[in-house]
């Protein structure tokens, strides 16, 4: 016992001299606390947010996305022209562009990048969508990008695909790729030519360093060096913060924001986030190729108006107030008011608000009259049953089961028995594929262009993606004449014509449109602009705006212009005790503990000699 | 296959041998030794079958807003071969496993083994630093309390081992980050809120070493307070037990002082208990601590373990599986052959 504290007091009294080696200097260094470690830097193979973070500041992109509304804008494209036919794409490519090891970008890099995904592959499943019927990319010249389709394709320009270097790319063959790391090897920084170079950092590891690139195209970054450290909870991440061990926290509580927001030199926000959860139901589970019916779903829930009925007994204020803490919006399509241009807002007498009695008298007026036993029957006089919410057990705060509890209470109000089960995500959905429920509460983060959420909602995606089993031949038409649509504002006619078509019909009953809690160190930095501005997210954002236009607080002056980005605050209690001091205090109190440890039993020792 | 076809035989030897009395030493290490490579083989089997009846689907899990054709799943579960029969799946997985391959992560898109071997050291670190001072601690703790029984020391002991033991880990984790990482009035914060090592410290220097104890400090006090009980509790169990023995009476006739009487005679027969629990602790250790892991950001086992469940990322957790289960199995054959040494009376 006396050794081992001896031992490890040895261990640790050279702390006092040594201190760990700190980056010298002016340097300003941006510390990122996130919550999910980065599963691959291969932009081919990862798919956790966090990596889409890393992959953005690694690289660059052909299209990019405004602040505003995250809309199509100049990337490494300056411009770009469509044939009348729509079959053709012309994108003129930025000149002077270089890799981080002086190579040029030219047009060949992002033909080489895009050529690869639609040759199938390991490639193609993260961006393949992007590029559907793609019949050929090539570039005729160094400025130039032309993309051959098969068919229309409305989603272009959309095209967020991080363009890699040919000349480091052609030495993997496609069977390496998914084994292929792409992270900094021999202290040589990953060749990219986004604004940042990722230094040091593995897939799965817990801490990912950048530096900034001095002369990337679109202006030096203001801030030196980004590092991102994982936590894996929220709440040692927010101490991190008030100490200011880190400088952003993202995707805390609205309960720790508002705790933040009180802490000096702090600023704290619940951003909108591009998503929305909802309450989906089994409109009639069914094998896509036969067309007969799996599973055991209510047939009450087949019957749109029944499902739509529902809506109009679902007090989502109390929703958001209670299992959101505020922190939301009551919600009504599947595509969020971030997207303002594609979303369609139900207008004022379709609007569905919390009136039990007008959902009571849907329901009689579609033939679901009230038993004796205070319980709702079928048309035909039968009893409805038990209706089955599923709620997944590992959502963030409960949400998942919060909801469903209320949504059990909002149908026993209406005179429908219903029970909640929670379960593991990965579990809920077998069930959801086996077509043996009724309900369940998930959530969705819908794109800034819509069309991969709406065809979630087509028949063809019965037993593949779609998991309310929503089926419309109406519907589907309109999703297929869409796509194919060049001109936009007919385009966004169609996406909400057909928002407007799930809102009656009712397979999802939108509850919330979430928001992600963020808060940084407003004492130290400045210039954060929100995305969407107004109301949106300031990191993990489309694009890494932030990254560019952020500055140190003394810094900050007027933002570049920037009117709607944050302002400094004034310093908070700031933890200022440098590393130096923090280990030798440490290192001290372990060697006054071991001491008066060993003091004690040498104490001990004598005293029972002396007996 | 030619492991599986060993198990049989491997299993009649410990069982089929008629026990004679007295086989000494060596015959009762090769049965336990052998009985462990049963068990192994089986653990081997088990291994695959037991995360192929999970629930969830590797391509829908990790494809969820972004594989959106079946052809693009169909692709996915190509490539990571999830679209062979199980049993041919079942025979890849044997074959590999003999040749040392323990298979690929499609989680982070590396080899399991290189993961593993990557998560194993916070782990060792954290557990078994925690462990190893636990059980002295623990052990002295019962040694003092046990002797002086009802003491003032004794309950000072047993009820505050009890409490740390039965507060909930993370709680006690975020007590000691609020006040010895964060500061508490005009205690400065020590220790870091979280995380392994500093971002620009080497790990290999000895500036990176004394930041990695320095990263390890709190939690590795946290996981000590919460093991201490283990120890503390089941050491003054036994010497309590020993305290009405009739060879400590005699020992004290002898005149020995009551000191000797404690560490020569008490305590080593007291300790058999103990070196069970701390041996077979020990099998644990690489099974992590999911919890601390959680609260104070280390990347270790405990935490890999459950991301990888999240998937499900099967050969992530074979992999995972295999090496805790091992080192259970491995500490459990130690902890017979000590007790062999310790004990005559067990090798009949």
């Amino acid at each position: 016992m006396a050794a081992a504290l001896a031992l490890l007091a040895a261990c640790l009294t050279p702390g006092l001299a040594v201190a760990p080696a700190r980056a010298a200097g002016d340097d300003t260094t941006l510390t990122v606390a996130v919550l999910t470690d980065v599963d691959s830097f291969n932009p081919f193979v990862g798919i956790k947010a966090t990596s889409f973070e890393m992959w953005a500041l690694t690289y660059d992109y052909m299209i990019g996305y405004s602040m505003k509304d995250m809309s199509p804008q100049p990337g490494l494209a300056t411009s770009w022209d469509t044939s009348d036919d729509g079959l053709t794409w012309t994108f003129h490519i930025r000149d002077g562009v270089t890799w981080s090891d002086g190579e040029p970008l030219t047009a060949a890099d992002i033909a080489y990048t895009y050529n690869r995904i639609i040759d199938g592959g390991p490639e193609a499943a993260t961006w393949g969508s992007y590029l559907t019927g793609a019949d050929s990319i090539t570039a005729p010249d160094a400025e130039t990008v032309l993309l051959k389709l098969k068919k229309p394709l409305a989603t272009l320009p959309l095209l967020p695909i991080p363009i890699v270097p040919e000349h480091i790319w052609k030495d993997v063959s496609e069977k390496d790729v998914k084994t292929y790391k792409a992270e900094p090897e021999d202290g040589q920084p990953v060749v990219g030519s986004g604004p940042f170079r990722l230094v040091s950092g593995e897939a799965s590891g817990s801490t990912y360093e950048f530096d900034a690139n001095p002369d990337y195209w679109g202006g030096a970054p203001h801030i030196d060096h980004v590092v991102f450290r994982v936590y894996k909870s929220e709440d040692p991440a927010v101490q991190g913060l008030k100490k200011g061990e880190v400088d952003f926290v993202d995707g805390i509580t609205p309960l720790q924001v508002q705790a933040l927001q009180g802490e000096p030199g702090i600023t704290a926000q619940n951003g909108d986030s591009p998503g929305f959860d909802e309450i989906a139901f089994n409109t009639g589970a069914a094998d896509p190729e036969t067309g007969k019916p799996i599973g055991d779903g209510n047939p009450a829930l087949q019957d749109p108006k029944f499902r739509h009925a529902l809506g109009w007994g679902m007090d989502l204020d109390q929703l958001i107030a209670k299992v959101y803490q505020g922190a939301g919006q009551a919600g009504t399509t599947i595509v969020p008011p971030t997207y303002s241009n594609w979303r369609w807002d139900p207008p004022a007498d379709e609007l569905m608000t919390y009136d039990p009695d007008k959902a009571g008298r849907l329901l009689d007026e579609a033939g679901y009259l009230m038993g004796d036993d205070g319980l709702r029957t079928m048309p035909d006089g039968s009893p409805i049953g038990k209706l089955r919410l599923f709620a997944r057990a590992d959502s963030m705060g409960d949400i998942s089961l919060n909801t469903m509890d209320y949504f059990k209470e909002w149908l026993g109000d209406l005179g429908i028995d219903s029970e909640v089960t929670a379960m593991q995500s990965n579990k809920l959905t077998s069930v959801i594929l086996d077509g043996d429920f009724d309900a369940f509460q998930w959530g969705w983060y819908v794109e800034p262009d819509p069309n991969s959420m709406l065809s979630y909602m087509t028949c063809g995606q019965r037993g593949n993606w779609s998991d309310s089993w929503y089926c419309n031949d109406a519907y589907d038409a309109l999703y297929d004449q869409q796509q194919l649509e060049l001109d936009r504002d007919k385009r966004i006619e169609m996406v909400k014509q057909m928002q407007q078509m799930l809102y009656e019909d009712s397979p999802y009953l939108v509850t919330a449109y979430n928001t992600i809690g963020e808060a940084f160190r407003s004492d130290r930095f400045a210039c954060l602009v929100q995305q969407p501005n107004p109301g949106g997210i300031w990191l993990f954002q489309y694009g890494v705006y932030n990254y560019l236009n952020m500055r140190p607080a003394d810094e900050a002056g007027d933002c570049g212009g920037d009117a709607g980005a944050t302002k400094a605050t004034s310093a908070g209690s700031d933890g200022s005790v440098s590393t130096e001091m923090m280990i030798g205090l440490g290192a001290a109190a372990v060697v006054v503990i071991g001491a008066g440890g060993i003091l004690l039993m040498r104490r001990r020792a004598t005293e029972a000699d002396r007996e | 296959m030619t492991l599986a076809a060993a198990d049989p035989a491997a299993a009649a030897a410990e069982a089929g041998e008629p026990r004679r009395r007295g086989g000494g030493y060596r015959r009762y290490a090769l049965g336990k030794v052998l009985g462990a490579l049963g068990s192994l083989v089986f653990m081997l089997v088990v291994n695959f079958f037991l995360f192929r009846v999970l629930p969830g689907d590797p391509a829908r899990t990790l494809g969820r807003g972004r594989l959106s054709t079946p052809e693009q799943i169909a692709e996915f579960n190509k490539t990571y071969g999830l679209d062979q029969p199980v049993l041919q799946q079942f025979l890849t997985f044997l074959d590999n496993t003999v040749h040392g391959d323990l298979g690929y992560s499609i989680l982070y898109h590396r080899d399991v083994s290189e993961v593993l071997v990557e998560r194993m050291w916070p782990t060792l670190l954290l557990v078994g630093t925690s462990t190893v001072l636990a059980a002295l601690i623990g052990v002295w703790l019962g040694i003092r309390a046990g002797w002086d029984r009802a003491s003032r020391f004794d309950r000072f002991t047993t009820g505050g081992s009890l409490t740390l033991y039965s507060m909930p880990e993370w709680w006690l984790g975020l007590l000691l980050i609020a006040a010895f990482a964060v500061g508490i009035g005009p205690l400065p914060g020590l220790f870091p809120t979280g995380g392994l090592h500093s971002v620009d410290a080497d790990p290999s220097s000895l500036s990176g070493v004394l930041d990695t104890a320095w990263h390890l400090t709190l939690p590795v006090i946290t996981l000590t307070l919460a093991y201490l009980a283990d120890y503390a509790l089941i050491m003054r169990g036994s010497l309590i037990d020993e305290l009405r023995s009739d060879y400590l009476t005699t020992a004290r006739a002898k005149g020995l002082r009551d000191a000797l009487v404690r560490d020569r005679h008490a305590v080593p027969n007291a300790l058999l208990p103990t070196t069970t629990v701390v041996a077979l602790n020990f099998g644990f250790v690489v099974a992590g601590a999911i919890t601390i892991e959680t609260i104070f950001s280390i990347p270790g086992l405990g935490l890999l373990t459950t991301d990888a469940l999240q998937v499900p990322d099967y050969w992530l957790l074979q992999g995972v599986f295999m090496l805790s289960s091992a080192a259970v199995i491995t500490a459990n054959l130690a902890a017979n052959l000590l007790y062999g040494l310790l004990d005559p009376r067990v090798r009949t």
